[in-house]
């Protein structure tokens, strides 16, 4: 199969994306953990192993489409200094994520790809998901109040 | 949060060498040494000296607004730019 330059480009990019979240994710996960938050350790340990399966699969398609899947390219990571920015960092990061899958998934229409659409949909599926978590999580501290919320993520 | 991850430099330190006078990514780089690894601190620092200038520019009109809060978390919306700028 011939590579369709625009849709490795596109999904290289989305792989930097799955790779920074797999980073960010992991290194909050074991900040979590340092401090005693397991639950949240939990949670963000596993969507971290999540993005790097995600990268994984997209690194395959980009090789499927005779692409050079980019592993050197990595963006900033947003690493707060307590429970409250690392969730804001994440959700930065998540939406940022959304967005440029939505506008991948119409590109991958456009070309007709169907098999990058559907790849691009399931990635974005669990973004969401991940989106949703985080929002619960800022608007529970917002609910309870800090400490709460962290005596119940212990 | 941490802006420069390699030194360990937060966004609370970028501030209050921005307020003491630092006006350039030089300047930062100098004073708190951020920029100077990897580089990836760059657009935010960047970012966060170009909305110190703003804000001091819209300071300036007879109408003095509600300040603008500078708390960390009004910055997410200009990094989540800057993620996708970098693209
Ligand atoms: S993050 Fe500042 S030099 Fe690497």
């Amino acid at each position: 199969m011939k590579s369709d330059l625009p849709t490795v480009k596109l999904l290289n990019r989305v792989l930097k994306n799955e790779l920074t979240a797999t980073n960010q994710f992991f290194l909050h996960a074991r900040m979590y953990k340092n401090w005693g938050l397991n639950a949240l350790n939990d949670h963000t340990y596993k969507a971290s192993i999540k993005a790097m399966k995600q990268a994984d699969d997209l690194i395959e398609r980009v090789l499927f489409l005779e692409g050079l899947p980019n592993l050197q390219d990595l963006g900033k990571l947003l690493i707060g200094e307590n429970t409250d920015e690392m969730l804001r960092g994440d959700v930065t990061l998540v939406t940022a994520m959304r967005t440029q899958l939505v506008e991948g998934i119409g590109h991958c229409e456009s070309a007709t790809d169907y098999v990058s659409r559907e790849l691009l949909e399931d990635i974005l599926e669990h973004t969401e998901d991940h989106m949703d978590w985080l929002e619960t999580q800022l608007s529970l501290i917002d609910k309870v109040g800090s400490k709460n919320y962290l005596q119940a993520m212990m | 949060m941490y802006i420069c991850i390699c030194e360990q430099v937060t966004d609370r330190e970028i501030k209050a060498a921005i307020n003491e006078g630092a006006s350039s990514l030089r300047d930062l780089r100098n004073e708190l040494g951020i920029a100077k690894e990897c580089g990836q601190c760059g657009h935010c620092a960047k970012a966060m000296l170009k909305e110190h200038a703003d804000h001091n520019r819209s300071e300036r009109p007879p109408l003095p607004k509600q300040a603008p809060s500078c708390g960390s978390t009004d910055l997410f919306p200009l990094f989540g730019h800057a993620i996708l700028a970098s693209d």
